[in-house]
């Protein structure tokens, strides 16, 4: 038999308006690298990521989804089985800010009732054509109780963090999965001090 | 050895040369020699393919009446389409509509259609820009552009009616009493720093994809635009703009229009989302991949079965996109040599109509080709979802 390779595994899913830098973010996340010009998303694609938490080898299935509206029957077909939901937009684009009502609707709808959410304001490198100020990301996620980060692929800014704080938070509700760790003794990642730092890599 | 190939080259060439020359074209030959690769050479897939695609008549005597005709007929498009409500946003009024202006709560009204057609266009500008990064070709300025929109300052292009669209916002910070500092700078950075405008006079060849794309989205209002159209008219308009024919060269904007409506014609369905769950729709035509895969390979299948990749992860964008985004370009254009030259090109014939007697009896070229793709295809990205990689 095939040895297992990881101890858990995550599925995760990335949503948001097109042209936001979902791909973007998961290429930098999954590879380390960027490009400007990606190619369009259409329907959904996916990549692995092992990482290690708490001496857990954790394997991520990130799935990218396409933006626009006519992918929704095939997109939302997964939200059922995302164990944590990455909302994305784009600072300088008003439009995909103004949409994430409309994603969170669709996660309400679509998604388990438990899935971990966070919402990434990317694209925080373009100071100059920044419409959204960072304070605005911060009032929807607090208003709905969600993790956020202004995040940058280009400028790899809190990529990494986003998803290991994602991560972090699957794992912290995953107690069955793992019996010599009493749940309840899990500190939760303080999103303050997260937020410090984002400010300070945007700045 | 050398030889032996050079002189088989020239024959086939010879061969593509004699039929193209014939009154009429034998539609049969053509899609058999079509099938087999058309020689890059002497523009002879474009011409091919504007056959195949039922742009150009068989009758070679009708083809300058069409393609005047047609050309004709694009041109008007652009001007109605493109060129007089550009005049209308700069000048801020229409021609004949001295009542309009950009308030105007009036359904009809030309401003309020121009707003409307704006939302379309950012998503088109956003895509256009993506468009093949692999190679350099679309971001370089074509040798005809459009004279009117990128000669009169009068007429606004079309991607600058998107930038316009969102006001630039400026941060206004309280630094001590009453003393107010305007954060934001007017320095734009480019985004998509590769695919920038070319200045006055000329037009880089993502800008013309992008107004055949609206032009598009204007004629069919109920589809609009989706993505991955971009995708499909993207190697159609790289081969036409490459015709070593200058007469053909010139008119790449508009033949590309007319193949790629076309073109649409046939695949269609596959964009719409209302029709996912038809027969027509590309949910029914995974499906009957899927149930090919399971008469022709069955192992195959059943692994793809147990390992959960379903088909949308893969098939989706191969049947939607007709394979453009799997391959370079030069063999994405090379592989629909072959499946425009199929008379059957977008459909999956159902297996279970001659599966009992053990033969396929139709065996379709479509069918082969999709099936061979399916069997030699890399798997998505990641690898197999849901379970630990297996060696092989």
């Amino acid at each position: 038999m095939a040895k297992k390779t990881y101890d858990l595994l995550f599925k995760l899913l990335l949503i948001g308006d097109s042209g936001v830098g979902k791909t973007c973010i998961l290429f930098r996340f999954s590879d380390d690298a960027f490009n400007t010009t990606f190619i369009s998303t259409i329907g959904i694609d996916f990549k692995i990521k092992t990482i290690e938490l708490r001496g857990k080898k954790i394997k991520l299935q990130i799935w990218d989804t396409a933006g626009q509206e006519r992918f929704h029957t095939i997109t939302t077909s997964y939200y059922r089985g995302a164990m944590g939901i990455m909302l994305v937009y784009d600072i300088t684009n008003a439009k995909s800010f103004d949409n994430i009502a409309k994603w969170l609707r669709n996660i309400d709808e679509h998604a388990n009732e438990d899935v971990e959410k966070m919402i990434l304001g990317n694209k925080c490198d373009m100071e100059d054509k920044r419409v959204i100020n960072k304070e605005k990301g911060e009032s929807i996620a607090l208003e709905h109780g969600i993790r956020f980060l202004e995040t940058s692929a280009k400028a790899n800014i809190n990529i990494e963090q986003a998803f290991l704080e994602l991560a972090e938070a699957i794992l912290n509700k995953t107690p069955g999965r793992d019996p010599q760790e009493n749940p309840e003794s899990v500190v939760r990642p303080d999103r303050r001090n997260d937020r410090g730092t984002a400010r300070q890599c945007c700045a | 050895m050398v030889h032996r190939i050079m002189a088989a080259y020239k024959a086939r060439l010879l061969e593509f040369d004699a039929l193209l020359k014939e009154e009429t074209i034998d539609v049969g030959r053509l899609r058999d020699l079509c099938f087999s690769g058309v020689p890059d050479e002497g523009g002879r897939r474009a011409l091919c393919w504007k056959l195949l695609l039922h742009y150009l008549p068989l009758d070679r005597t009708q083809w300058n009446d069409t393609l005047n005709k047609k050309r004709a007929q694009y041109n008007h498009f652009v001007e109605e389409m493109v060129v007089e409500p550009a005049r209308l946003s700069k000048n801020g009024s229409g021609n004949n509509h001295v009542d309009d202006h950009p308030l105007n709560p009036n359904p009809e009204s030309q401003w309020g259609s121009f707003f409307k057609d704006n939302e379309v266009l950012a998503q088109i500008d956003k895509d256009v820009r993506r468009l093949c990064p692999d190679i350099m070709f679309f971001q370089r300025g074509t040798q005809f552009p459009c004279e009117v929109i990128v000669n009169d300052p009068e007429v606004e292009r079309l991607h600058r009616r998107v930038t316009h669209s969102s006001l630039t916002a400026t941060a206004v910070t309280r630094k001590g009493l009453g003393i107010t500092k305007l954060e934001a700078s007017n320095r734009r950075s480019a985004q998509t720093e590769d695919y920038h405008p070319l200045p006055p006079g000329s037009e880089a060849h993502w800008e013309v994809v992008e107004r055949i794309l609206f032009i598009y989205a204007k004629l069919n209002p109920g589809q609009s635009y989706v993505q991955g159209m971009n995708e499909i008219i993207g190697p159609i308009y790289y081969t036409f703009a490459n015709d070593p024919n200058i007469a053909f060269r010139e008119n790449a904007e508009a033949d590309c229009f007319w193949c790629f409506i076309s073109l649409m014609g046939e695949i269609r369905d596959f964009f719409i989302r209302t029709l996912d769950d038809s027969e027509s729709g590309i949910g029914a035509m995974m499906e009957r991949l899927m149930s090919n895969l399971r008469h022709h390979d069955h192992q195959l299948w059943n692994r793809l079965r147990t390992q959960e990749l379903r088909p949308q992860f893969f098939s989706f964008r191969w049947l939607t996109l007709l394979l453009s985004q799997e391959f370079d370009l030069p063999d994405v254009i090379r592989v629909w040599d072959s499946l425009f030259a199929d008379a059957n090109r977008f459909q999956l014939p159902d297996p279970s109509l001659h599966s009992n007697d053990g033969i396929a009896k139709r065996c379709y070229a479509a069918e082969r080709f999709w099936l061979q793709y399916e069997n030699s295809a890399a798997l998505p990205s990641g690898g197999c979802p849901g379970t630990a990689q297996q060696s092989h």
